[in-house]
């Protein structure tokens, strides 16, 4: 009986404690597989928290002044049109960006096509973390509203002289990003300099590469209520002159009208490039609201073409005029009643043929240009008004009433509305709905100089009126 | 049975319209804080059972970036929001209130091994530096100093460099720990360490450091007693920030914080109340 009782509860005991340590065993395993499975998820968010996607779309109503409107608001409008709605931009930009390391795409996907507008890699070495290279298509560093987001902006667009010697923004290059570490005093400066094709993102037609170069610093106040910010900029590279003649300089002819100095040279001479800016910023926190303060002035040396100051993103072509004089000979027929009688004729003849050449002579001109921008924001409310003055002179060795072809002949390059100074003042308010949503009004009053030549003789009916609501994530 | 039916979803619905909303505050920010919102957290919650209050750290910087994205109710941050967070802000349309809601003395912590127990300012600005290495430099035994330091997306960490080092950077040899509590436990096991920390944080496993703001005439302790009365020199404000459109929805929460019941939270918690400064 005893050894019964004895066995029975040995028994019992072996299987309690075998159930027990199951019991155990089993929540041990449930444990571990929780913990795996935590850091299987764990791991699956690192990986996605590396991949940003961002965009945002700006869909704008504009009304020009008059149809046909040469605009830099968005655009030309069409020759019978003063309205339109547009996607001005379509924007979805991914990035994978690891500690030391990012690769950056961004297109733009509109009703006028899709295109690319950043590809590239960005690699910081580990050391300091304070040296990058950056190399692909992206934001040339110059200046301040370059590389300044267009969902950012508080104006529609950059200002005319933005759009015209960096047309798109971007180019294909590569640079170095200096920035000391944060734990360093000297954090508040950033030096950006490098080598890059000049024909934005297209591929390039000639051998020059230009240097592009951008110093910045960026400093707070310690009460955090005033930022600020300077920079400079330099520029140099130059493209290949497709023909043997080039116009550079302004002289007064006899007549006393003014012209381009004609120079004749040899195919593949490289035309200097050249421009200097400096860039300041300014944001205040006052009782008011915040007040942001921004200009940028850029001055140098654009070599165009008689029809355009915008650089290039191929070998510029053009069309050429010959005069010709000489005689021709024919026969006419002379109807009468015994029969045609046929005679033959030899007259004078004077006239003029265009041609279009593979290649357009080169007008290097001198430039300068500056945008300013005041922006207020009304009180702590979503509310911002903002004023812009930006001017463009292409050509600063000649003033509005000197701009005149008259008896200029092939001796000298002729000027052109190329080289007229336009200025802008944009007033607009901005409605900051949350974070997605904004929502901006925008005038634009354009003002050209009088010249002489013909069209540009009075202003032009070219101011426009924006309307545009941005969606951005 | 129809009847029963009616009276049942006349008590649902009335019952829907008594009970109390359930409301959902979530806060993120700065490990300085931490502490004691989470103790207020807990206290609130037992007054307000219908209110749920989640807390997490990661620092000042990423607390304010996470009330620009829209992730988090209320910012908690050991230093003042920067021009570049308010523009963003500005940018979302997102206007912002700041509030106080208590002080912190900054404690200098080193291990207990240490004979070293009073520093003047410029000794720590030299050993932060890096133009001071060793301890017997400062009166100690001789072993290499090791420091301490908190990343640099940490409030405490821009309010030393500001105010204790004015304005120097650190010295690269200088170890970045990403949460307070890892600064207190590299001191604590390591002889020739110094740190900093809020008081909240300093426990036994490490020594306190007075402090002389007057180039060695009298050095102070940080303690409760000397934030309140002035004499520690390295007190700092704590802020909460919170959109204003939540201005009306935090208002209960807010007004108990900064009252009587929350002010007493902090003094237990080892942070300075509103009151004394």
């Amino acid at each position: 009986m005893n050894t019964r009782k004895k066995l029975t509860k040995t028994l019992l005991v072996l299987f309690l404690c075998t159930n027990t340590s199951l019991i155990f065993a089993q929540d041990l395993s449930k444990e571990d597989s929780l913990a795996n499975e935590i850091s299987m998820i764990k791991s699956d968010i690192g990986i996605l928290k590396k991949v940003k996607i961002s965009g945002y779309v700006q869909a704008q109503f504009q009304v020009a002044d008059s149809s046909g409107t040469k605009s830099y608001a968005g655009g030309d409008f069409p020759s019978n049109s003063d309205k339109r709605f547009m996607v001005r931009r379509g924007r979805i930009k991914i990035a994978y960006i690891n500690t030391l390391s990012q690769y950056v795409m961004q297109f733009d996907v509109t009703e006028k096509g899709f295109a690319t507008k950043d590809m590239y890699a960005q690699f910081t070495e580990p050391w300091l973390s304070s040296f990058s290279i950056k190399a692909g298509i992206y934001n040339r560093p110059f200046g301040y509203e370059i590389p300044f987001s267009s969902s950012m902006r508080e104006s529609p667009e950059r200002g005319r002289m933005s759009q015209i010697i960096f047309p798109g923004e971007r180019d294909l290059g590569a640079s170095i990003v200096f920035n000391p570490p944060k734990t360093s005093r000297f954090n508040f400066f950033t030096l950006e300099a490098g080598m890059f094709n000049g024909t934005g993102i297209a591929s390039d037609f000639d051998k020059e590469k230009d240097f592009i170069g951008h110093l910045v610093i960026a400093k707070s106040k310690k009460n955090e209520k005033i930022k600020y910010g300077l920079g400079v900029s330099y520029y140099n590279g130059g493209w290949r002159e497709g023909t043997t003649t080039y116009y550079e300089g302004i002289e007064t002819l006899s007549s006393g009208v003014k012209a381009f100095k004609k120079v004749t040279g040899k195919v593949g001479v490289i035309a200097k490039r050249e421009y200097m800016g400096a860039d300041a910023q300014l944001s205040i926190e006052t009782p008011f609201g915040m007040t942001t303060l921004r200009g940028e002035f850029i001055m140098g040396t654009q070599p165009g073409t008689s029809s355009s100051s915008a650089s290039p993103s191929a070998q510029p072509t053009g069309s050429s005029t010959t005069n010709i004089a000489g005689t021709a000979t024919g026969t006419i027929n002379i109807p009468a009643n015994s029969g045609d009688t046929t005679i033959t004729v030899t007259l004078p003849v004077t006239g003029t043929v265009t041609t279009t050449a593979p290649n357009a002579d080169t007008y290097i001109r001198k430039f300068n240009g500056a945008y300013f921008y005041f922006c207020q924001n009304i009180g702590n409310t979503k509310h911002q008004l903002v004023l812009k003055y930006d001017w463009y002179d292409p050509n600063t060795e000649v003033k509005g009433s000197e701009i005149d072809v008259t008896g200029v002949t092939s001796a000298n390059g002729k000027l052109s509305s190329t080289d007229i100074k336009y200025t802008t003042i944009g007033i607009g308010w901005i409605y900051h709905w949350d974070e997605n949503v904004k929502i901006m009004a925008y005038y634009d009053i354009v003002k050209n100089e009088k010249t002489k030549i013909s069209k540009y003789t009075n202003d032009l009916l070219d101011n426009v009126f924006t309307l545009r609501i941005q969606y951005k994530f | 049975m129809k009847k029963k039916l009616i009276i049942a979803l006349v008590v649902i619905i009335t019952m829907s319209f008594t009970a109390p909303l359930s409301v959902s505050i979530r806060i993120k920010g700065s490990d300085t804080l931490l502490p004691v919102v989470q103790k207020w957290a807990e206290a609130y919650m037992k007054l307000n059972p219908e209110t749920s209050i989640s807390v997490t750290g990661g620092g000042s910087g990423v607390g304010i970036a996470a009330l620009i994205d829209g992730y988090t109710d209320i910012a908690i941050a050991s230093r003042k929001i920067k021009m570049d967070e308010k523009l963003k802000l500005q940018e979302a349309g997102k206007a912002y209130v700041e509030t106080i809601v208590a002080y912190d003395a900054l404690s200098v912590i080193v291990n207990p091994a240490n004979k070293v127990k009073k520093l003047t300012r410029e000794q720590l600005e030299g050993i932060f530096t890096g133009k001071i290495t060793n301890w017997k430099d400062l009166g100690g035994d001789d072993f290499a100093i090791v420091c301490y330091s908190r990343e640099s997306s940490s409030g405490t960490f821009e309010f030393f460099k500001e105010h204790v080092l004015k304005g120097k950077n650190y010295s690269s040899s200088c170890l970045m720990m990403a949460a307070t509590g890892a600064v207190v436990q590299s001191v604590s096991q390591t002889k020739g360490a110094i740190g900093y920390v809020g008081l909240a944080y300093v426990n036994s496993t490490v020594s306190d450091v007075s402090v002389s703001y007057d180039k060695g005439t009298t050095y102070v302790a940080s303690s409760l007693k000397t934030a309140q009365d002035k004499t520690y020199p390295v007190v700092r404000p704590l802020y909460f920030y919170y959109l204003k459109t939540l201005e009306a929805g935090l208002k209960p929460a807010m007004t108990w914080v900064l009252g009587t019941e929350g002010q007493k939270i902090v003094s237990e918690t080892g942070y300075v109340p509103l009151t004394a400064n």
